[in-house]
Order: structure tokens, then sequence, then C-alpha cells
């Protein structure tokens, strides 16, 4: 299942925050871009960027953000992280996690190290366990 | 798959393993209680806290970039 088709199933229920860290792979440190590794990297991630640069400003990571957003399209809106990445590091997100936080503010369901432990599925599964202890 | 890619990628990904192994140790577990934050959208014109969903609904933090 897809993080869109999960949103799409709980955002009632559920508030889905997304929030973009530093580059995984901009072209200016571990790029993917030209080549045969662009061509595989675009064959499983169609929409995912090969040309961009690290942002150094704010403006640049909520453009680069934006771009993001306005090209997947998951409907779920996105919160930038500051230049000190400080957000990134309480979580240790980088390059890409997932979290489900109840309602009292606890961890309910804390994603494995990505990108191997990002598994939409797993996060599902959380979901449902918690709204049934809501409910 | 060209061999300069290869070194770059062997490279990198010690790094990112270093930097996730140190912050890791420190990241939340099950049960913790969620890392507070205040962020704003793209826009740069409207924020969000985790705290303003408290008693309201769970909240599902997808944390990834564009590349």
């Amino acid at each position: 299942m897809s993080l869109h088709e999960i949103f799409e199933q709980f955002h009632q229920q559920v508030r889905f925050i997304s929030i973009y860290i530093r580059e995984a792979h901009p072209v200016d440190g571990w790029w993917f871009g030209g080549g045969i590794q662009e061509s595989l990297v675009k064959r499983v991630f169609p929409k995912v960027s090969t040309d961009l640069y690290d942002p150094t400003t704010i403006e640049e990571r909520r453009a680069a953000a934006g771009q993001c957003e306005d090209t997947l399209k998951y409907g779920i809106r996105t919160y930038v992280d500051l230049m000190d990445d400080r957000v990134n590091e309480a979580y240790a997100a980088y390059p890409t996690r997932l979290y489900l936080v109840d309602m009292e503010g606890r961890v309910a369901y804390a994603g494995g190290l990505g990108p191997y432990g990002f598994k939409p599925a797993e996060l599902k599964n959380a979901v449902e366990d918690c709204l049934e202890r809501i409910n | 798959m060209p061999i300069g890619f290869i070194k770059n990628s062997l490279k990198y990904r010690r790094v990112i393993n270093e930097w996730q192994r140190k912050y890791d140790a420190m990241a939340p577990r099950v049960g913790d209680i969620a890392p507070e934050f205040e962020l704003e959208d793209v826009t740069g014109e409207h924020s969000i806290r985790l705290a303003d969903f408290r008693d309201k609904k769970p909240v599902a933090l997808i944390f990834g970039s564009f590349t």
C-alpha cells in the first residue's frame, strides 16, 4: 500500500505531516544522476528528482520542498526542517523515515532507518492499532 | 555501473551509516514522548506544531526529500 493510499484511507482520523529534510541524493552529494544508475532509479522511482543541489538556505529548501509537493501530489501538506536540521536529528530521520505519534504525544510507531526501513505497510498497521485503542 | 559512482556510493554509504548510528541512538522509541517541533510550510507563511494535535488526533510523520 502506498503512502497516498494510506492518507486517502485515514486522513480524516489522523493528521499526516510531511517533513522535508536535507536532500538524500543531491547533485553535490551522493548523486544518482547521469548514466545507468539514473535509468535504474527512475525505473523504480519515476518522480524522484536527480537535478537538485543541496539547499544552502531555507528559501532554497522551501523551493525544493514545494517542487516535491507539486510533483508527488500526495495531498499531504509539507513542512520544512530548518537549516540546522534540528527535527531531522531529533528523529534520526535522514534520508527517510516514518513515525506515528498518538494523541498523548507519545511515539506509537517508529519506523526503521531509511531507506530500507521505510515501510508504509507498517505505518498503516500502526495507524489501525492506534485508532482501535482510541475507539 | 561507472567506477566513480561505485566509489562515491561507498564513501557516502559510510557517512550516512555513521550519521544514522549517532542520531538513532538518541531517537525516540515507541512509548517515548515525541520530540516537539514547530515548522513552517513551503511558503514560509503557515506554521505547525506537533503539540497542536495533542488530545485531538494521532499524527503520522513522513520524513524525506525530493532526491
